[in-house]
């Protein structure tokens, strides 16, 4: 006899809950921490967390949220914690591949590199906005931060990204098959 | 060049996990040992129990000073008591001593 599903308190069965919203929590992880494995870790840790605080969760709204929250926050602890590990800034990180034109695979691979070396809090900013296209009151109320810190931390991402995307494009352009 | 925040968008949509994901996370779910809800009235009996017993600890330490208070005024007259009783001798023997 197969085995029930547990049910949540929001009257869905957890498996469902899970497949729903597993893109989105490993998602989170990975462009966080860049790294398959270790993100699939972190989101079935934070699977397993929901499943002990259901009860608490009122809606479907508060469950997103409260993934969303908790998933950002130990995925920035465990960036925390790699950086003993030595890094390098944005500023001084290596440039990624050339890219040769836009929409290019290989421009999302350099754009991804680019956010996965700026600072935490940025990263967590930039994923939050583009990835789930939240606006800034909304990454406020996860990050738990004033609106106007993200806003400001977002200018400054997009800024840094921009002028290194920039130059990356521009050596790329730059490249002909005479120089090589 | 498409605008950056649309190649961001682009570059960080949403990705699958492994195929197996939901089946890892529901078996670590069953293994998990399972964690009993806290009832909202637990907290109001723990909270009255607490409430007791710094009540009933207030009234026994109330109850320990009344009681210490009585023994040094105990102390205190005995001492006072015997002090008098040799005032007394010593009148006694000053008026015997006068009178003979």
């Amino acid at each position: 006899m197969p085995r029930r599903p547990p049910a949540t308190a929001c009257g869905w069965d957890f498996a469902s809950l899970v497949r729903q919203h597993q893109a989105m929590v490993f998602s989170i992880a990975w462009h966080l921490l860049r790294d398959r494995a270790v993100a699939e870790e972190l989101a079935q840790d934070v699977f397993l967390s929901l499943h002990q605080h259901q009860a608490e969760l009122e809606s479907p709204e508060h469950v997103q949220f409260w993934l969303r929250r908790v998933t950002t926050n130990r995925a920035l602890d465990v960036a925390r914690r790699r950086l003993r590990r030595p890094m390098v800034s944005l500023e001084n990180a290596p440039e990624p591949v050339a890219v040769t034109s836009t929409g290019d695979p290989l421009l999302g691979t350099a754009l991804r590199k680019l956010v996965a070396a700026l600072p935490e809090k940025a990263r967590a900013i930039v994923v939050l906005r583009y990835q789930e296209d939240l606006d800034p009151a909304e990454i406020a109320r996860v990050l738990g931060i004033p609106v106007g810190t993200v806003k400001s931390q977002l200018q400054r991402a997009l800024a840094l990204l921009r002028e290194k995307l920039s130059r990356v494009v521009g050596q790329a352009s730059g490249l002909s098959p005479g120089k090589e | 060049m498409a605008p950056l925040e649309d190649e961001l968008r682009s570059a960080l949509r949403r990705r699958d996990p492994s195929p197996d994901f939901t089946e890892r996370v529901l078996a670590r779910v069953a293994a998990a040992p399972a964690r009993r809800a806290r009832q909202p009235w637990v907290r109001w009996v723990a909270a009255m129990a607490a409430t007791l017993l710094l009540a009933a600890g207030g009234l026994e330490y109330r109850h320990y000073q009344g009681e210490r208070a009585k023994d040094q005024v105990l102390l205190a007259v005995r001492i006072a008591g015997s002090k008098l009783n040799k005032a007394q001798k010593k009148v006694q023997m000053l008026t015997h001593r006068s009178n003979s």
